[in-house]
């Protein structure tokens, strides 16, 4: 996996660096002038994977840093990272279709910090599956209250209905024993009056015997619908009560963890050992308690989840066993894939391994106290350089243990016997006298000269050669800068050999004078194969001017107003910085370029050669080409890339017309691989070759060849610059006649056969396109 | 008398010795002479076999003409050379839509011209290997392969030799066509009239003057149109009433009069009048007609 691009968000200066591609060999360097961002960039690189930010990385406006950065990774690679689930397709689909894995570390504003993974599209994705998601628990949540609303209707409803008929029977009931009552009366007396009194009343009890029915009836209906009702109800009101326990339990769980952090941000504050013991107890008494609480929350969550899956299915009227059964079902083949959490965290295991390389704790101290480097105190001068020292030697603590001073004086000086650091393990350079440095240490403790430490143990570093033995500070800060830097490569290969690294290094060689900086480069050149290297500078021997690609300049929004943003130019739009943080390559190439007549701020055309150069010109005029052109040589092909690298140097617009033979085909791709990170479009824009003309001569029919150019009658079946090539003329001579011609005004255009007039034609197309 | 005797025989054997000599040398000379003769007829035998050879290899070079009567259903290629090897040649390739044909002849016959008619299949055949050019193109590359291979350069002592040639390109989908000719013409039959699109007046190899491009002339072409391409051997033929040459002019008329017969019926009528024109007399050049209807 290599690092191929980055976007910083509300990093100190930076607001939002949009996406910057790192140089496809390897080596990126950013210049600027001092205060730019520079090391705001390196640093904020650094936290993104150590997710460590300090207070003054924090914007003013309080809106929280983010940085993202992509990987690249392959087909097989991918196979190898993610193997304990299942990558969901749409987002494999999306990681092949990029080549690219991209993670973005956010902070919160307790400077605590998560991963999220993808970039975009994949972001995306998942911010639309999650947007479905929550319209989907929104609509059952709005349901479900429904339900519940719902069945206390029907409940209230039925009682009413129950109340009904029990009233209708109590009429009913009343009216019996009159009915009864009234055919005694008409079978003891039968006459008119008690026959109708009698015919009265019997009709009065069909009618409420109807009534009655009725009523029952409707309230049978009415519990049926009831019982269904209070069925969903009760699943419903289940959901809620899980919902509510979800709540208390994140409730509880922020409680617990504003606890724990103010009372970690107290312990933090805590001076004397007395009052740390004291607080010590309490804090991981809550941190248990907070880590309960954490669990808590987690079992609630996912309670909360299954049981609005299942309420959701029960209310679209599925069983609820069956709707349990489907659920867990679910839930079980989810679980087999990735979340986006797992693919962030596993992802994080695979990409290089980064390292942040500054003097203030790279550089070898003369002395370090024994407790600093094993308590890892961070504010300690030489506290990395000292770790790593120990990491090579193979060194840990249990070693400095032994009680017997004579013994472990014994120890270390057979050690130091062994440790000679070869600086060809991993560059070729050869710096100073000898490549073969020896570093030795000696444990020594504080005597009354230093009474707050006395009798406490430090590590007292030497570096020895053939001729003396010198304290580290003693010795040039070059030395010391490369040994530091070697120990930390050194440390870093033992102790991440498994993955690739990527080494941010602010101001490499700062004060190192001109000869050891171009040093430091060649070291870089010498383990880019195996380490990616980041580099801030503003020194121009840090700079190689024909990898211009490389660079990134880094400079304030609004020029020396220190408050404003930082913004980053990439290599394509180096063009736009400023000349002040341009400074650095200007100063390595001398005068400023456009000063020069043969070079013009804009519709410079850079060509393979001199001749290219003398055929184009004369050939241009010759078709009374209108727009302003200025073609350019190069000495040849190969110095093409170093003449893009001047123009971009001095932010002169600029285009490439290449040959169509396989040295052209071959720089253009090395152009658009080092200078536009191989996207075809971008390259296309800005170079061209010159399609099916292998050879500026090539533009020549063979006998417009012969005629106009070689004046020879011979026959030639090869491409004219083979010719030229096999008969051993000079190209250059050939030009020169052929211009003499035109300009004696003894050539026309229309002396030329169409082949030749076809093949012009293509050329001043090509370059009439992208001329403005 | 005895010397007498003795004389005469040795005069007589003097006599008779020359006598005998004479006879010995005849003897000799014939012997020679048949011994000759039988070289010579073995030389011939030989080199009748070699030139039956040099012609089946002429032959195997020439292209298969089943696929050009594929491409073309209703054309003919009237290929009649003057001895064993021809200085005459037809070619013809395709790719995709794009088919080239060509009738060229070679300066000189026989295997001189056998020679020339070899290396120009073979120049074509390079030409074309890679995609079927413009007309022009083909015999501007031609000419330059002839001029490296004979090494011609200009120079006033050099050999002048190379061909006349008429060549065309037709993009089946377009019905264009494109035509190119060194010194030969295009014939083109539309309607009952028949159109002459003249050759370059240029050689294929090396000129008297400068070389200049060949034109590309571009016909669109109609359904039924006829074309011709040749070599001048037809033309060229003397014959007839009063042996004169039988000329563009005639083939013209002629082909004007056969234009709406088969174009297989059409190379029947050729041959017939040719052989007809001919006569008893010796055929002076190869002759190569071919004829497309389109």
């Amino acid at each position: 996996m290599w690092f191929k691009r980055f976007k910083i968000k509300n990093y100190r200066s930076i607001v939002d660096t949009g996406w910057n591609e790192l140089a496809s060999d390897n080596i990126t360097g950013l210049i600027g002038q001092n205060e730019s961002g520079k090391t705001s960039i390196l640093e904020a690189l650094n936290s993104f994977y150590n997710g460590i930010v300090s207070d003054d990385i924090l914007r003013s406006d309080l809106s929280l840093p983010e940085v993202s950065c992509s990987f690249s990774v392959s087909k097989n690679e991918l196979k190898t990272f993610f193997t304990e689930k299942k990558l969901p397709e749409k987002i494999e689909e999306f990681i092949l279709d990029s080549g690219q894995i991209t993670l973005t570390r956010t902070w919160n504003a307790d400077k605590s910090s998560y991963l999220s993974f993808g970039g975009e599209k994949i972001r995306e994705y998942y911010s639309n599956v999650e947007e479905q998601r929550k319209k989907q628990d929104e609509k059952t949540m709005l349901e479900l209250h429904c339900v519940i609303e719902e069945a206390k209707k029907a409940e209230k409803i039925s009682g009413e209905v129950l109340l009904e008929a029990e009233e209708t029977k109590k009429e009913y009931n009343t009216l019996l024993p009159v009915l009864t009552r009234a055919r005694k009366i008409h079978d003891k007396n039968p006459n008119k009056d008690t026959q109708n009194q009698l015919q009265k009343l019997l009709l009065e009890e069909e009618r409420l015997k109807r009534r009655l029915e009725k009523k029952r009836a409707t309230l049978d209906s009415r519990l049926h619908k009831l019982a269904e009702l209070s069925d969903k109800s009760r699943f419903a009101q289940l959901c809620l009560d899980s919902l509510d326990e979800h709540e208390n339990a994140r409730l509880h769980w922020e409680g617990s963890y504003k606890e724990l952090s103010d009372l970690q941000y107290y312990f933090d504050s805590l001076q004397t050992d007395n009052e740390i013991k004291g607080i010590k107890g309490k804090l991981d008494m809550t941190n248990t308690q907070h880590l309960e609480n954490d669990k808590k929350l987690e079992k609630a969550k996912s309670r909360a989840d299954f049981r609005l899956a299942v309420t959701s299915r029960i209310l679209k009227g599925t069983d609820p066993s069956e709707a349990e059964d489907f659920v867990e079902k679910e839930i079980r083949k989810k679980a087999a894939y990735y979340s986006e959490i797992e693919l962030a965290d596993e992802s994080f295991k695979h990409i290089p391994f980064f390292e942040l390389f500054e003097d203030f704790s790279s550089l070898l101290p003369n002395r370090i106290d024994l407790e600093d480097i094993f308590t890892r105190n961070r504010s300690v001068e030489g506290i990395k350089a000292a770790t790593n020292f120990l990491i090579v030697s193979g060194l840990k603590a249990t070693f400095f243990e032994e009680r017997s001073s004579r013994i472990l004086k014994q120890k270390i000086e057979k050690l130091n016997n062994e440790i000679s650091l070869n600086f060809q393990d991993y560059w070729r350079q050869s710096l100073g006298k000898d490549n073969k440095i020896k570093i030795q240490f000696e444990l020594e403790h504080y005597d009354n000269t230093h009474p707050d430490k006395m009798g406490k143990p430090y590590l007292e570093f030497w570096i020895k050669d053939e001729q003396e033995r010198l304290y580290p500070k003693q010795r040039s800060r070059g030395v010391r800068w490369f040994l530091s830097f070697y120990l930390e490569l050194k440390a870093n290969a033992i102790e991440n050999s498994e993955k690739s690294r990527v080494f941010l290094i602010d101001e490499p060689g700062l004060s190192l004078h001109a000869r050891a900086q171009e040093d430091v480069l060649s070291v870089f050149e010498d383990i880019k194969e195996d380490i990616q290297i980041i580099y801030s500078t503003h020194s121009p021997h840090l700079i190689n001017i024909n990898k211009l690609y490389r660079l990134l300049a880094v400079q304030r929004a609004v020029e020396d107003d220190m408050k404003s943003e930082t913004v980053i130019f990439d290599p394509r739009s180096l063009n736009e910085a400023s000349t002040d943080t341009l400074s650095p390559i200007y100063t390595l190439m001398g005068t400023k370029l456009s000063d020069h007549q043969f070079v013009k701020k804009k519709n410079n055309v850079i060509v393979e050669d001199t001749p290219t150069y003398y055929y184009l010109s004369t050939i241009f005029r010759l078709v009374g080409y209108k727009k302003d052109l200025y073609f350019l040589p190069a000495t040849e092909v190969n110095n093409v890339p170093t003449l893009v690298n001047l123009l971009m140097g001095w932010r002169l617009d600029f285009l490439v017309l290449l040959d169509d033979d396989p040295d052209g085909n071959r720089v253009y791709r090395e152009l658009r691989r080092t200078h536009f990170s191989n996207n075809e479009e971008l390259a296309s824009e800005k170079i061209f070759r010159m399609e099916s003309i292998g050879c500026i001569e090539d533009i020549f029919s063979t006998i417009d060849f012969k005629n106009f150019v070689l004046h020879k009658r011979v026959g030639i079946t090869e491409s004219n610059s083979e010719h030229i090539e096999m008969n051993e003329l000079s190209r250059a001579k050939l030009a020169a006649d052929f211009i003499l011609d035109v300009q004696n005004n003894e050539l026309k255009l229309e002396d030329f056969d169409d082949e030749t007039i076809d093949n012009i034609q293509k050329v001043v197309k090509i370059l009439d396109k992208a001329l403005t | 008398m005895f010397t007498f005797f003795i004389i005469l025989p040795f005069w007589l054997l003097y006599l008779n010795m020359d006598y005998l000599k004479e006879i010995a040398i005849e003897k000799e000379l014939i012997a020679k002479i048949s011994e000759q003769k039988n070289k010579i007829e073995q030389q011939q035998k030989e080199l009748g076999e070699s030139l039956e050879y040099a012609s089946s290899i002429q032959s195997a070079l020439l292209p298969d003409l089943r696929l050009f009567y594929k491409i073309f259903p209703d054309s003919f290629v009237l290929f009649k050379p003057r001895d064993i090897v021809s200085g005459d040649f037809y070619w013809y390739a395709r790719k995709g839509c794009r088919v080239v044909f060509t009738a060229a002849d070679c300066t000189g016959h026989g295997v001189p011209g056998a020679f020339m008619s070899m290396l120009g299949i073979s120049f074509l055949n390079e030409i074309v290997s890679k995609s079927i050019p413009r007309a022009n193109t083909f015999l501007n590359r031609l000419r330059e392969n002839i001029m490296k291979a004979l090494h011609q350069t200009g120079e006033r002592h050099e050999n002048k030799d190379g061909m006349d040639i008429a060549l065309c390109v037709i993009d089946l989908d377009k019905l264009v066509m494109e035509f190119s000719g060194a010194f030969n013409p295009l014939y083109l039959i539309r309607k009952g009239v028949l159109h002459e699109t003249r050759g370059d007046k240029m050689p294929i190899g090396i000129n008297a003057i400068t070389e200049k491009s060949f034109t590309n002339n571009i016909i669109k072409l109609e359904k039924g149109d006829l074309i011709y391409l040749f070599s001048d051997g037809y033309a060229d033929q003397f014959g007839g009433p009063n042996d004169k040459k039988f000329k563009h002019k005639s083939l013209r008329e002629l082909l004007i009069k056969i234009r709406k017969k088969s174009m297989e019926t059409q190379k029947k009528e050729l041959e017939r009048s040719f052989i007809t024109w001919k006569g008893d007399r010796e055929q002076i050049d190869d002759v190569l007609l071919i004829g497309i209807k389109i």
